[in-house]
């Protein structure tokens, strides 16, 4: 059996501005999720380095809009998959399917006339319906999470498949005038992942919703003495998690002008591995939502670099895979340390 | 039954709930097989055994089915449909009911080649010919587009574009790869490639790059932005692909980062070319009229109902039949019909008619 490094019975667990409760400082006196943020810096701003030693132009407003771009979408992606990792549902799967299935409903929304203010909560609220089917049949069937999501994915790609074979978003509609902007030089898409991030942390940190949600994760158990409903708990976060995942299929029906039932696929690995590499435990009750933006920067960061050193693209997954077997194995090595 | 509480008895009824609308969802996907037009072979009248993909994202694989009947019908044959559900083993069971009504002859697309070696040796020992489309297989008759062509077609018209816009001063020609699809991809986007040179012959090599698009737009157009970024002098821009996916990709990438100014693409299949929301700076795309591939077919058919079976050949570089591509300019695709009317009008077409035919020519 592992234990978390934070108990809901410890009300004295320090606590990050930025994130979930910091956890115990490490030999070198750093608390984890800080020593986590340091290593993801380093290692990201080698990967600069050494682009920019190979290509100077690197560092330009061109490569800062590449890089920003692709971790939109998987940013809003990953915030989605932390709170079900932090929580303790190991993982969600299904979230290409939660992502396709809520960009397919906002654009069915305005493609049927109704305004850009109806279809983006329609967006979310799907994500949410279906954060709340998982939550159903993993919390009150008592299912192993991954099976589940992996099951629901399948299915959820199934139905969308016999009802449709792509969808577009009108092309003068307000949503995709808004996904082609920018703001303050950057991807207009950019800022609500940016804006997400920081309410995931604040919440995580400051809320007893957050504060919950992490013991239960860290410690069910001992939630669960403190009276805290674990299952009220736990549905809870497949909802919370199904809105992000709803809200990151809403901006990805405004950056893609066309897209099929699969599209969403493609997000998978990059989301897992930044949640993964950002110390997000697999067992739950930790992690630090500034620590994923970085995982997830850098991760996006990887692409663009290899375009720079002229490297064929496969390599970007070469890369990010072995950093996701890198970080697992990080993971492991941590609980087992703990367990001692 | 004592042991059971309520809580139990209904976390049960949730799980079997939910593993029953699993299991529905799955079915539905997998469809029906479609009922046979003819339910025996038995008299002498020529019988064609057709099974459509099954493909649950490919109206164009239940079309061609229905391009089949309608041919068929035109030749006063028997017709025996069946889907291969996108599945093996269906795909298997299908050959023993075809063998098992006596056809004469089977037309299909199978996704899963896996299979096929056992469905030759089924078909094999019942001396039934075979053709098959797009994906080869030794002993069978081979349909498919003329990707090699294709590809050449849509880097020429690029290329002409480029001369007569920009007097093929061109700063970077991307190609948006889909390496998974091995030797099509490589006739696709490496012979228009080819003939953007060809047509343009001063680019400078160092000015073709390629990235991986795996033929879809969301792949493509999370990896194309680095590829802007990577090249930040170039202004006029030219997009080939592997597919119209991959090279919208592209071209979206070019609009996020305002690299859009002067860049043009030229897709591959016509699958974004149509329709309302048309990217405006693909320039055109080649079109393949995939739903009207047993027209090819029935030719090879034509003749073993007479008598006089063709030499088998069944590779991609020696194919019994190529259907031939069509390069379309984004206006002018705006005049081709829709899917079904295609169909509609190649089964009201004379006998021998193709949809290159009946769409392209003109």
């Amino acid at each position: 059996m592992t234990t978390s490094l934070i108990t809901p019975a410890d009300p004295a667990a320090p606590q990050s501005p930025g994130g979930a409760k910091l956890r115990r400082p490490d030999s070198r006196g750093l608390p984890v999720s800080a020593r986590d943020a340091l290593s993801i810096t380093g290692v990201w701003a080698l990967l600069i380095i050494a682009t920019t030693i190979v290509r100077p132009d690197f560092l330009s407003t061109q490569s800062l809009l590449a890089v920003t771009f692709t971790m939109s979408i998987s940013g809003i992606l990953a915030v989605s998959q932390a709170i079900i990792v932090i929580s303790g549902g190991l993982l969600d799967l299904s979230l290409p399917v939660s992502l396709i299935l809520s960009a397919w409903a906002t654009v069915t929304a305005l493609n049927n006339g109704l305004p850009t203010a109806v279809a983006i909560p329609i967006g979310i609220v799907t994500g949410m319906a279906w954060g709340g089917l998982n939550g159903l049949i993993v919390v009150f069937g008592k299912l192993n999470p991954i099976i589940v999501t992996l099951a629901t994915g399948f299915g959820g790609l199934a139905v969308m498949l016999i009802f449709f074979k792509s969808a577009q978003i009108p092309s003068t509609s307000e949503l995709r005038l808004y996904g082609l902007g920018r703001f303050l030089g950057l991807p207009n898409i950019f800022w609500p992942m940016l804006i997400v991030i920081v309410l995931g942390g604040l919440a995580f940190a400051y809320t007893r919703w957050g504060r919950r949600l992490i013991a239960v994760g860290g410690n069910p158990s001992a939630a669960k003495a403190r009276g805290i409903n674990l299952r009220r708990m736990r549905f809870a976060s497949f909802i919370g998690a199904g809105a992000v995942a709803g809200l990151a299929g809403v901006m990805f029906s405004a950056v893609t002008p066309s897209f099929t039932p699969a599209a969403g696929a493609s997000f998978q690995l990059i989301v897992i591995g930044a949640v993964i590499l950002a110390g997000i435990s697999l067992s739950g009750g930790k992690g630090n939502l500034l620590v994923l933006v970085l995982s997830v920067g850098f991760l996006a960061t990887i692409p663009t670099s290899i375009a720079f050193f002229g490297l064929a693209p496969a390599w970007a997954l070469v890369f990010q895979g072995a950093l996701l077997i890198i970080a697992v194995g990080i993971d492991g090595y941590r609980l087992k340390r703990t367990a001692r | 039954m004592t042991h059971f509480t309520r809580g139990r008895l209904a976390r049960l009824g949730l799980v079997a709930v939910a593993a029953a609308s699993l299991m529905l969802a799955g079915c539905s996907t997998v469809g029906s097989t479609s009922g046979a037009s003819t339910d025996s072979a038995t008299d002498s009248t020529f019988t064609v055994g057709f099974a459509v993909g099954g493909q649950p994202d490919a109206d164009w694989q239940d079309l061609q089915g229905e391009v089949a009947k309608g041919l068929a019908e035109q030749r006063g044959w028997n017709f025996v449909e069946l889907s291969n559900d996108n599945s093996e083993a269906t795909a298997t069971k299908n050959a023993d009911i075809f063998i098992q009504k006596g056809v004469n002859m089977v037309m299909m697309f199978n996704g899963q080649p896996s299979a096929n070696p056992v469905i030759a040796k089924k078909y094999a020992d019942a001396g039934i010919p075979v053709v098959t489309f797009d994906i080869a297989q030794p002993g069978w008759y081979f349909v498919g587009v003329d990707n090699a062509t294709a590809g050449t077609d849509g880097g020429t018209a690029l290329g002409n574009l480029a001369k007569s816009k920009w007097n093929c001063q061109v700063d970077l020609v991307i190609s948006a790869e889909g390496t998974a699809a091995g030797q099509i991809n490589t006739w696709r986007t490496g012979n228009a490639r080819d003939a953007v040179k060809k047509v343009c012959p001063n680019i400078p090599e160092a000015n073709y790059v390629s990235y991986e698009a795996d033929g879809n737009l969301t792949t493509s157009l999370a990896n194309a932005p680095g590829v802007f970024a990577a090249h930040p002098d170039a202004k006029n821009i030219l997009v080939v692909g592997l597919n119209d996916q991959a090279v919208v990709g592209a071209l979206q990438a070019a609009t996020q980062l305002g690299r859009d100014g002067s860049i043009m693409g030229w897709g591959q299949d016509g699958g974004l070319i149509t329709g309302a929301n048309v990217d405006p700076h693909l320039a055109g795309s080649v079109m393949y009229f995939l739903e009207g591939y047993p027209a090819e077919a029935f030719k090879i058919a034509d003749e073993i109902a007479a008598g006089k079976a063709p030499a088998v050949k069944d590779t991609g570089t020696d194919p019994a039949a190529s259907v031939q591509p069509c390069p379309v300019t984004a206006a002018q695709a705006a005049a081709i019909p829709n899917i079904n009317d295609r169909v509609s009008q190649l089964a009201a077409a004379p006998q021998g008619t193709t949809e290159y035919d009946l769409f392209c020519k003109a």
